[in-house]
């Protein structure tokens, strides 16, 4: 289970990403709409807390800024989510369908690296800055200023979740290998996904452990916002760092056995 | 016209029996956010109850709103805006039937399908938990069928027109999308509308919104009872399905003349 990068990878995701530049550079009224339905969402992400805390004081533990600490990661991660994973790997279960994948696989590179970050939706990483920027607001209204330690540990841990998002997206479109009808499997992640809107602490029991351990969205906001609120230990963010792995490679394990059940759009 | 109706019902039937498992993710997907409204709710209302929703009316209350959203969403918005942009209306108004009733036809056997699962789904709960049953009252469910109907009706005609924007613009699933946020609060699909700011949940009952979700959920539920209120709720459904029909007239001939298609 090696994971070879030549350098020649680099070049032409670069070529890639490029070209996929100048495609989008043509269309930069989508800026504006793409800024515009990102501020719509938060607005209403943050009425329908305003709505929860009207009845309460505390949900999960979690005071009404410490959420929005979390609402900012969530969308950040969407943005992640938006600008590469969609547009990229998030095209593969419609290929295996067509049996457009064989001319990935024919390409002398990694095909996994290739299908991942082969397409960027570059407009969309505006929704990283917001939701970063609205997870700033959130610390400055509750009076935090984050130590050194803090903000490092949130960083490796927004990283980790970023890579935890991706195994995800990546176990999700190896079962595609198999249910081949499926082409709106992506639903699925973002059924899933909504759970990440708020602490898992928040939710019973059973819910709580699925998201920890089985599929692991409790690392993708809950930490790296409790990381950076100082709810959790910096040293968090190394457990993170371990979960992330784990999650990488079973979702390398999972693609690799899946690959090896594909037969071409002929078969 | 039965006999056309029987013939569209079918065809889209089988064109969904070849989608089962897709049909079966956009399911889940529709009952998450319900699932997790849910959870939240759970967890505040704790050992009490806010304003005057204790967990168990809560539960009632989201599962009631699983299956009458289910019952009641509409896509056609996003069908629409594809034929006209695509072109794809051409060959369905060359037809001699209204695309309106191809529409209407997939929309029954969807729902059928899906918010039979469901309601199969919401009686296997019921069995194991108490807190889900609903008191039997056929009196009741008489009602709650024919404000289902009418907030389907009502969907329908605003997804429709919404749809037909697609004549002037080319963003209009992105006006679905804002009025689908906007429904979160003012339809209930987040909390009942009882809890939400008292001039928050008067807008959503002069507008059309508590029409389309929330006035049939309390209907099942309960939550609205007596002649005069359930009286009130059906007139509203009734005087806002009568606007969205003449909103879908006027969108639908004008938007005709001005149509000139892929290749026209």
């Amino acid at each position: 289970m090696t994971l070879r990068i030549p350098h020649s990878a680099f070049r032409i995701l670069a070529a890639f990403w490029r070209l996929n530049l100048a495609e989008e550079l043509q269309y930069r009224a989508n800026v504006v709409a793409s800024v515009l339905g990102t501020l719509f969402y938060m607005a209403t992400a943050l009425l329908t807390l305003a709505l929860f805390f009207h009845h309460t004081t505390s949900l999960g533990g979690w005071n009404y800024w410490e959420i929005v600490v979390l609402l900012g990661v969530f969308n950040a991660l969407t943005g992640v989510i938006e600008a590469v994973l969609r547009p990229g790997i998030g095209q593969l279960a419609g290929e295996v369908r067509s049996g457009e994948l064989d001319l990935v696989l024919v390409k002398p590179v990694d095909a996994q690296g290739f299908v991942s970050f082969r397409r960027l939706d570059v407009w969309r990483f505006t929704d990283v800055v917001l939701g970063l920027g609205l997870a700033g607001y959130a610390l400055f209204r509750l009076g935090h200023t984050p130590s050194l330690a803090q903000l490092s540990a949130f960083g490796l841990s927004l990283a980790a979740a970023a890579v935890v998002v991706y195994a995800i997206w990546v176990v999700l479109m190896s079962l595609a290998f198999w249910f081949v009808s499926v082409e709106n499997i992506a639903v699925l992640f973002d059924a899933v996904y909504e759970g990440a809107r708020y602490p898992v602490t928040a939710y019973p029991g059973a819910l709580r452990f699925l998201f920890v351990y089985l599929i692991p969205i409790a690392w993708t906001t809950t930490i790296p916002a409790s990381a950076l609120t100082g709810r959790l230990r910096p040293e968090i963010a190394l457990v993170a760092a371990g979960v992330a792995g784990v999650a990488f490679a079973l979702a390398r394990a999972l693609w690799r056995a899946a690959l090896r059940r594909y037969s071409g759009a002929s078969g | 016209m039965i006999k056309r109706y029987a013939a569209l019902i079918r065809n889209a039937w089988l064109v969904d029996l070849q989608y089962r498992a897709s049909i079966v993710l956009w399911l889940l997907w529709g009952v998450t956010e319900p699932a997790i409204a849910l959870g939240i709710w759970w967890a505040i209302a704790g050992d009490g109850s806010v304003a005057g929703y204790a967990r168990a009316d809560f539960a009632r209350y989201f599962f009631a709103v699983m299956l009458i959203n289910q019952l009641t969403i509409a896509w056609d918005s996003w069908y629409l805006d594809r034929w006209i942009r695509e072109g794809e209306l051409n060959y369905r108004l060359a037809r001699p039937l209204h695309p309106a009733h191809e529409a209407v036809a997939e929309n029954i056997a969807y729902k059928a399908r899906t918010a039979s699962v469901i309601l199969v789904v919401w009686l296997v709960v019921a069995v194991a938990w108490p807190a889900v049953r609903l008191p039997f009252d056929p009196g009741r469910w008489a009602v709650t069928a024919v404000a289902v109907l009418l907030a389907a009706a009502m969907r329908f005609f605003i997804s429709f027109t919404t749809g037909l924007l697609a004549f002037w613009t080319t963003r209009a699933t992105a006006i679905m999308d804002l009025h689908a946020g906007v429904s979160l609060f003012l339809a209930g699909r987040i909390a009942p509308l009882a809890l939400l700011p008292p001039a928050v949940a008067g807008v959503a009952g002069v507008l059309w919104f508590r029409s389309m979700l929330a006035f049939p959920v309390d209907v099942l539920t309960g939550a609205v009872h007596g002649t005069d209120a359930i009286v009130r709720g059906l007139a509203a459904q009734l005087v806002w399905l009568g606007v969205w029909v003449g909103a879908y007239r006027l969108a639908w001939i004008r938007g005709l003349r001005r149509y000139g298609a892929v290749g026209g």
